[in-house]
Parts: structure tokens; sequence; C-alpha cells
């Protein structure tokens, strides 16, 4: 194992009587990444972070935080997790301030300093003394991203994250999130719905289906799989199998897009041109072309429907 | 586990249902005690009234439909009266530690408001989603399982001395302080007449009664950890309380009814030389009920540490 790596899942599964949720994950979290967790709705994404906090029981193989099994040496494993899983539920009767003693009595030397601490940091000093009841979503959210944070975590483990939050509230976490993985070295497992906000937060992402890991790479790498650029042509719909021959000349592959009318070239900008002298010398009339950037969406989707 | 304990109180107390009961159980002890208030007994006249009552006890003995828990209750009675009578022993005067021997219904009240509290305990964390937040820290599952049990069996605790520190305020109002060393006559397990201090009586009746009050809360525990539904788990408790209550007449026929946890729970049947069966004996009562709240909490202990929380 390597020096830096934080977690480690060797062969994790779980099954529940004959159904397997989660199968065989094996793969490796270092120390300051972003690692950004997709999947679609009951990929096993949910089942796979509650299996790394030790809620739910791995059923083959394991899960090692900073190098202690989850299962076998939980309390070891689980002081250098700071985690949200799904919502943020936090006692609603009790103060933010409250809630906050009540985990540091949990964890071993928070001092009253610390705790002021985050709480500065999440932007929450003016409500803290407050009922959480009284909390909207996004104070909720910062609340729960405190209490993630007050033992020092090695890894921070967070369920869609930004739900809630508003647009500020999001960059607000993103900056601070990629601050915590770059400055101070902490893994943070990021899962969430927001292929956008990942894009922009994670430095390496898996792609969870079915259960398995189907893709694991850097967020670059990830994007820009079969090459970076694409150049996107909006056509008349009906002349689409015409100008798709055409293009098999200057193209060994033309792809469909989402839209109909539209046409995907894994070309580059200064293919531009060539195209659009061969579309319009044989009389297609072009209402758009131009380079489009791929978006994880774009790579999420792909993936996703080409084993589904 | 001081932390752990720390927190779980911390909850109970900041939450309003628990001053609203707490204050319910205030207000039904002073209700209690203001209702229970007794004319000053005439001290020269003893003779006269402690005559009429034997008079009264053996009219009563002569009614053939008399349940037995009555009649058992008449004839101990009776025997008290005629011996205050041989022995010229005049009844004692009102003061609180005797009325305090009287409230000990009140227990019930107690048995109600920790069942609602350890209903909740386990099966509220789940249901407002919390558990998952409090399992995720450096402690194992027994001992947060345990820190709660511990802080409900305090809350229980600290009930039954609101409940023993009100109703002795309030008698206190009425009849004094009262002395610490005032006896009463009361009958020991072989039906002989002794004489014995009645604030011992008050701490023995109250202190014991922690056993059935914590075997009522730990029924609650344990359905509010194996079902996670604070609801069912208060409704089920209160079914058995109710149910238990009626028991214990039937206890008196059918011998196998006494090693349930019901016959077992009211200690003033002790005090008051009442077994629900003649071999019954108090330390029977509080082995049986230690051997069910044993067998419960294990249950709760292993399906907690073992399940899995997918909720």
């Amino acid at each position: 194992m390597d020096q830096t790596t934080v977690v480690q899942f060797h062969h994790a599964t779980k099954k529940v009587g004959r159904r397997t949720l989660v199968s065989d994950l094996t793969f490796e979290i270092p120390a300051g990444e972003v690692f950004g967790f997709l999947g679609p709705n009951g990929a096993g994404k949910t089942t796979t972070i509650r299996m790394m906090v030790g809620l739910v029981k791995i059923s083959e193989g394991d899960i090692f935080i900073k190098g202690c099994s989850i299962s076998r040496q939980f309390k070891q494993a689980i002081r250098h997790v700071g985690a949200i899983v799904e919502n943020p539920d936090l006692y609603k009767y009790l103060t933010g301030w409250q809630n906050l003693k009540h985990y540091a009595r949990m964890a071993s030397g928070i001092a009253k300093s610390r705790i002021e601490e985050v709480v500065e940091l999440v932007g929450l000093k003016d409500r803290i003394h407050d009922r959480v009841g009284t909390y909207s979503l996004g104070m909720r959210q910062r609340l729960g991203i405190a209490q993630a944070l007050l033992h020092r975590p090695s890894l921070l483990v967070l369920d869609e994250p930004t739900n809630g939050l508003d647009p500020a509230g999001i960059h607000e976490l993103r900056h601070y999130l990629k601050r915590l993985a770059h400055e101070d070295g902490v893994a943070v497992f990021v899962s969430s719905h927001l292929l956008s906000e990942m894009q922009l937060m994670c430095d390496r992402v898996g792609v969870l289906q079915h259960g398995k890991l189907v893709r694991i790479e850097t967020m670059q790498d990830f994007v820009r799989h079969n090459g970076s650029s694409r150049i996107c042509v909006t056509i008349e719909p009906s002349s689409i199998e015409h100008a798709r021959r055409l293009l098999a000349a200057l193209s060994n592959e033309v792809l469909p897009a989402s839209k109909p009318g539209q046409l995907l070239l894994p070309l580059s900008r200064e293919d531009i041109p060539a195209v659009s002298k061969l579309l319009m010398d044989a009389g297609i009339p072009i209402y758009s072309i131009g380079m489009q950037e791929r978006t994880l969406e774009d790579r999420f989707l792909e993936i996703t429907e080409d084993t589904g | 586990m001081i932390g752990l304990i720390v927190n779980e109180s911390m909850k109970i107390y900041s939450r309003r249902l628990t001053w609203i009961l707490l204050a319910v159980l205030v207000a039904i002890t002073i209700g209690t005690a203001v209702n229970g208030r007794e004319s000053i007994v005439n001290q020269a006249d003893w003779r006269t009234e402690t005559t009429q009552l034997v008079q009264k006890y053996e009219e009563r003995l002569k009614i053939t439909e008399l349940s037995p828990v009555l009649r058992a209750d008449a004839e101990n009675k009776l025997k008290i009266a005629k011996y205050r009578l041989d022995n010229e022993l005049p009844p004692p005067a009102n003061h609180p530690w005797h009325a305090l021997l009287h409230t000990s219904g009140l227990i019930e009240i107690v048995i109600v408001l920790a069942i609602i509290v350890a209903a909740d305990i386990v099966a509220g964390e789940y249901a407002a989603g919390t558990m998952k937040l409090l399992l995720i820290r450096p402690h194992s599952r027994t001992g947060i399982l345990f820190s709660k049990y511990i802080a409900v069996s305090l809350f229980a605790v600290v009930m039954l001395l609101l409940l023993v520190a009100c109703g002795y305020a309030v008698n206190a109002l009425f009849y004094g302080a009262g002395s610490v060393s005032a006896t009463d006559l009361f009958l020991n397990r072989q039906g002989q007449v002794i004489q014995l201090n009645v604030m011992l009586q008050v701490v023995k009746l109250y202190g014991l009664s922690l056993i059935p009050v914590m075997s009522y809360v730990t029924i609650a525990f344990a359905i509010s950890t194996i079902l996670r539904n604070s609801v069912l788990a208060i409704g089920i408790s209160l079914f058995l309380m109710i149910a238990g209550n009626s028991m214990i007449e039937a206890t008196a026929r059918f011998a196998w009814l006494k090693y349930l946890p019901f016959a077992n729970s009211d200690i003033s049947l002790y005090i008051f030389h009442l077994p629900p069966r003649p071999e019954m004996t108090l330390s029977f009562s509080l082995t049986v009920l230690l051997v069910y709240i044993a067998a419960l909490t294990w249950i709760s202990w292993i399906v907690f540490r073992k399940r899995d929380v997918s909720i």
C-alpha cells in the first residue's frame, strides 16, 4: 500500500440475500485528492458509502482507512473519517452549537476553540445558538459539514454536499473542499448527481453502474476520452444521412448528437473550413457549426448507456 | 462512556416533551396529595375508632363474593387493629412518610412516562435519520446502545425521586415535617404483626419499585430497538402494562402466571402483605423481573450490534 493512500477498497462486495448490491470494488484514494463518485440512481453509491463508514457490513472483501480495516478495527478506522451520509440529519431540537458539542464529546481532544473555528469556517456564527429546526436546508448542510470537519479527518465523505446550497454557497464549498484536499492533504470522497459541479470540483472520478465500478480515471482523461475536441454541425434533419456519407471522407467516425439534425465529428478546429465547404458544395445548408467542449455529463451518459 | 451518557441525557432534557412529562408528574403528585389529605385523627378517641374499624372489617369478611385481594386486605387490617387494642398502641398521627406509603399507585404514572421516553430513544434516532451520524464515531455500537439505556434509567430514577420529593413536600405542608423515626404496624412475611420504621418502608417501597419501572423501560427500549418504531414501542408497552395490571388476580388462580413480569411488578403488595400467591416473595418477584430485564437487554444488544443501518 502506498504511503499516501487514505482509503483502500479491497474487493469490497455487499450482498443482501441473493442480490449483489455492490460487487468487487477495488480502488484507492490518495491523500490530497477530490474523488468524485458517480452513478445512476440505484447503482449502489449509497451502499458503498455506508460500507465505507461501517453502517453496513461488508459481505466480502474489506475497506481500509489509513491501513485500518473498517470491519475489524472500526474505532481506529472511523477516527479518521468525517462524513455526511445522505441528508445532513442533525438533532432538530438542539441548537447548532449543542449538535457540535454532542459530536465533539464523541471524539477525543476537541477544544471549544476548535468548535468556534469550524462554526466560523462554515459561516454559521450568527445562528449557531438557534435550534436546528429553524435552519434552512442550506444551513443544515453547512452544519453537517461542520460536524464532519470537527475532528480534522483525513478522509471526508460527502453524499450530495451541494444539495440545498445556493450558487454562492456551492462556489464557496467547492473552493473550500479543493483547498482542504490540495493544501491540507485531506482525501475528499464526494458523491453527487450534479455532474457539472463534479467536473469543476473533482480530480478523479469513478463511475459505478449496477454495483460495479465501470470506469475510474482522472477528470481530464475521463472527459477527453476518444480525443478531446469535437466539431458539432447542425443541419436539416432530413439531410443527415446524406451528410454522414459525405463526411465519412474527412472523419472515420461520425457520431449522432443528442438533438436531431446534429452531427458530432472527432476533428479539430482546423477542420471546420473543410467540413463546411464539403457540405455547402453538396447543397446542404448549415445552420450552425463550431467546436463543442465535452462535458462530464456527455461522458457520463455515454458510459452508462453503453454498458446499460 | 461518561461523554456518551452526558450526550444522551442532554438529548433527553433538551426536548420539550420531557419537560411536559415532568410537569405532568408533578401536577398529578400534588393533586393526589391534596386529594388524599386526611383530617387529624383524634388521639384521645382512638380506642372507639379502632373498635369501629374492627367491626367494619369483620362485617366485610362476611361478604362471600369478596374478591381474594380485598379479603386478604380486610384480614390484614383486622389483624393490625386488634393488635392495637390488645397492646395499647394508638395509631400514629398523620405525617408525610405515612401518606407516601399510600400514594405508591403513582409509580404507575412514572412507568407510563418512562415508557414514552424509552420508546423513543433508539427508534427516534432512526426516524430522524440521526442514527447514521451517531454511529460513525469512534465508539462501539455496544457503548452507544448502553449509554442510551443508562440515560433512560437515570431519567426513571429522577422521576421516582421527584415523585417522592413532591409528595413529601405537599404532605409536609399539611401535617408538618414528620419524624424520621416514626414507626407503625406492618405484617411480616409470616403474617405476624411487627413494628417498623415508616420512612424506611417508604424508601424500600419506592427504591425497589425502580426494578418494576426498569422492567417496563426495558420492554419499551427493546421494542424501540428491534422495530425501530417509537409509536409501536409505546403502544405495545402500555398495552402490556394495562393487561398486566389486570393479571394480578388471575395469578392467584393460575400458578404459571407468576413467572410473567406482570404479577411481580407491584412492590406495595409485599409492603402490605398482599402477595398475589402465598408462595410468592419479594425476592422471587425481583428475581423474575431482573431475569426479564437481562434477557430483553441482551436481545436489544444483539439486534443493535448486528444490524445494517440503511434508513
